[in-house]
């Protein structure tokens, strides 16, 4: 745990008196000092396969190849740059079509399934896996199963959608929506230690989708976008990884962007502790990706007013 | 200046004295600020229009339209599915906001919707042409069945999460027909790169296994024969893609037509475009039939022979047919039953014939086969009989004789650019200043034609 002395005096001694194991559990005015969360190590199996580690990349959204592909291209960072070399080993397939890809600070690739257009090679049933690519022999193998809902539903195709690790903890952060439906708000975030593969935390009845860390507001804080409305919320992390109080409210990006209903995607926190949010339309329906338009939204917090505002 | 087939906004700066243009930009999806005419314009059509006047109570008058000139995609609200210029009329009653969203490009109103009313103004999120629509599908045809009753036919349609428009209890003169009759799934396969195609399911816009989804309420209306005379009705549905018609976009119509004499036909239509003009489209319509007790019969070139277990069959070249085209029968012990009819390119709908495999399974009450929402049951590029039915009949088909029968039909249906041949496609063309679609549907299904022992 990284603890900052505050300018605000009486800031200062309220995390004075938490450093006394006797007040530390009463003491929830936690300041963290500024991280980027930025840990993720190239998986060294990439240079075994003789790929170029600095111009290579993951990726989970080929329309015409299933699972999870290596790609060279000639320019990183240039999405529509030539791809020089492709690589996919034979166990990157075996869940299917998938969605987030997240790469931790040993190099270990984890993602989960997510259905493409049909459910055909998703079973609902494995929506709720996480996969697990080892960063030393690029095998993907299952790492553990979420909990599932009460019952599997045909209304909703989806399960995990969401996964972002807090390198300081090595906690996993993955949001479900496996079990909601139109009139039950049934998903979860689940806090896991990758060392103990256990649950340690977990917030109920939300169907959150991207999510991002920031330290920014002197807070180790999770945002999620909301699956059924544009809102975004936050939580504070505690230096375990754990969830501390409840989500708040913290902006929209409703009436924003082309559409003015966007879902988010995704949230990446820069080194300055903005947010990127990348916005898509999303209805819990199967309409291919491909007619989904993405927007990125950067929102910078403001110390006056305490608040996030978009920044145009 | 506001180009509406564009969507574009274009600004020029102007030098008065001199009568000279300094310099013009134009700007996409972009629309100007809404001049006096056509905020009158979206008052009237909002004050006379029907729905406005049912939801409003009483005709509301000019005056009370409030933020006529608040324009939707500046405003927060947008018409983004049609992409038109559009606006809000905003009538306040009760502490309550009704807002009438006025389509300016095609001068009609796109729908209505009550609002909460705070201190400082209508309640955001703003109305969306697309969140109307997706809401009302979702509220009236998703999660309830609707009754219908229409010449001697009674029966029962919904909107499913992935089957398409779903009837069911369909009765004929108090007689039960069908159990239920869908449409499960559209493959698409493209010849061109092998392997390559979607297998799409179409359904409901909210918490869905569709691909592709419905934007309107299925419309039913009236079928005339050639002479004028009205001889039954017909029930459609259209699902498409938000970008129809670009390319690798879809739009699918599905279509029951009941007849005043007992027949009854189940179809569907590709409307294109897809991505690609070497597509072959295959709708899986499943029919589950109401009798206890039926048997299925093939024309053979000169007698109906049952099928006694499940079984597939393609309609080829070589496919005997009788003098009225009945290729199969449905009937009962008496006799009584249906004979059907494959679309050969004879309904008049420039269909161009089916090409079509047919399935016959064995409806089993212990057993959910696809009489609730099934899930995609096929590949996108399979080009043999494996289109997904012939699940439930393999390995060991069951005794179909004497049974409660569930036809499986699958067309197949070869798409086409070609210049006045065009099938299973559509363009947009520019026509007196703005986009219309070119439409090239190839429609697929069989009639079914009652029956009896007497005949």
């Amino acid at each position: 745990m990284k603890l900052k002395l505050h300018k605000n005096g009486v800031i200062i001694l309220l995390i004075a008196g938490c450093l006394l194991p006797v007040f530390l559990t009463s003491c929830n005015e936690e300041v963290v000092d500024f991280d980027a969360n930025n840990c993720k190590k190239n998986p060294p199996f990439v240079k075994t396969m003789g790929f170029n580690a600095s111009n290579s990349f993951f990726s989970t959204s080929d329309v015409k190849t299933m699972g999870l592909l290596l790609l060279q291209s000639d320019q990183p960072g240039n999405p529509n740059a030539r791809i020089t070399k492709t690589y996919q080993h034979p166990s990157w397939k075996k869940g299917g079509w998938l969605a987030p890809i997240l790469v931790d600070d040993a190099g270990n690739i984890f993602t989960s399934p997510a259905p493409f257009i049909n459910i055909l090679n998703n079973p609902i049933v494995n929506n709720n896996t996480i996969y697990r690519v080892d960063g030393k022999t690029g095998v993907m193998e299952e790492f553990m199963r979420l909990p599932f809902a009460d019952s599997i539903n045909t209304q909703n195709p989806y399960g995990i959608i969401g996964m972002v690790y807090l390198c300081e903890t090595g906690t996993l952060y993955v949001s479900s929506v496996a079990g909601s439906r139109l009139h039950e708000e049934n998903g979860h975030i689940y806090a896991i230690d990758l060392k103990s593969k256990k649950i340690i935390d977990q917030i109920t009845h939300i169907d959150a989708m991207g999510m991002g860390i920031t330290y920014t507001t002197g807070k180790r804080q999770l945002f999620f976008g909301n699956g059924r409305n544009s809102d975004i919320k936050s939580v504070v992390l505690d230096a375990e990884g754990k969830f501390s109080g409840s989500p708040e409210f913290a902006f929209t990006l409703a009436n924003l962007g082309q559409r003015g209903d966007d879902k988010v995607r995704r949230i990446r926190s820069d080194q300055t502790g903005n947010l990127m949010v990348h916005g898509i339309e999303f209805n819990f329906n199967l309409i291919a990706p491909r007619e989904k338009q993405e927007t990125v939204y950067k929102f910078v917090y403001d110390e006056e007013t305490k608040k996030w505002t978009l920044s145009l | 200046m506001y180009n509406y087939p564009l969507n574009l906004t274009t600004i020029a700066l102007v030098d008065i004295k001199q009568q000279k243009v300094i310099s013009t930009f134009s700007q996409q999806q972009t629309q100007p600020e809404i001049p006096l005419h056509l905020k009158n314009l979206a008052i009237k059509i909002a004050i006379n229009s029907p729905e406005v006047q049912e939801a409003y109570g009483i005709k509301p008058s000019e005056k009370d339209a409030l933020m006529a000139s608040t324009k939707t995609s500046l405003n927060r609200t947008r018409c983004e599915r049609s992409r038109h210029l559009c606006v809000a009329p905003t009538f306040v009653k009760d502490g309550k906001a009704l807002w009438a969203i006025i389509d300016l490009t095609d001068h009609k109103l796109v729908g209505v919707r009550w609002t909460n009313v705070g201190t400082t103004g209508p309640a955001s999120p703003m109305i969306t042409e697309r969140r109307l629509q997706d809401d009302k599908l979702t509220a009236c045809f998703c999660e309830k069945e609707t009754p219908l009753e229409k010449y001697g036919w009674k029966l029962n349609y919904m909107l499913t999460s992935s089957d398409g428009l779903r009837i069911a209890q369909v009765s004929y003169n108090g007689k039960p027909i069908l159990q239920s009759a869908k449409l499960v799934d559209w493959h698409v396969s493209y010849s061109g790169t092998d392997g390559f195609g979607y297998s799409d399911a179409v359904g409901c816009p909210y918490f869905s296994q569709a691909a592709v989804i419905a934007f309107e309420p299925p419309k039913i209306m009236e079928i005339k024969d050639e002479a004028g005379n009205f001889t039954g009705f017909a029930m459609e549905q259209v699902f498409r893609s938000e970008q129809w018609p670009t390319p690798c976009n879809y739009n699918y119509r599905q279509r029951f037509e009941f007849y005043k004499d007992g027949r009854f036909r189940i179809a569907a239509a590709s409307i294109g475009r897809g991505c690609g003009n070497e597509g072959t489209y295959r709708p899986v319509f499943r029919i589950a039939f109401a009798a206890e007790q039926n048997n299925f019969a093939e024309w053979t070139g000169a007698n109906w022979t049952n099928w006694s277990t499940e079984k597939w069959q393609l309609q080829s070249a070589t496919t005997a047919y009788t003098e009225g085209k009945y290729q199969y029968q449905v009937t009962d012990n008496n006799g009584n039953g249906f004979l059907m009819q494959p679309g050969n390119g004879n309904f008049g709908d420039g269909g161009r014939g089916d090409n079509a495999y047919v399935y016959v399974t064995q409806s089993k009450p212990a057993v959910d086969e696809g009489e609730a929402d099934l899930v995609t049951i096929g590949p996108c590029c399979n080009t043999d009989y494996r289109q997904g039915p012939e699940k439930f009949m393999e390995p060991s088909p069951d005794n179909i004789q004497n049974k409660k029968l569930v036809v499986w039909y699958v067309a197949q249906l070869k798409n086409d650019d070609t210049k006045g041949r065009e099938y299973c496609w559509a363009e947009s063309v520019l026509e007196h200043g703005v986009y219309v679609t070119r439409a090239y549907p190839c429609f697929a299904g069989p009639m079914f034609v009652p029956t009896s022992k007497n005949k």
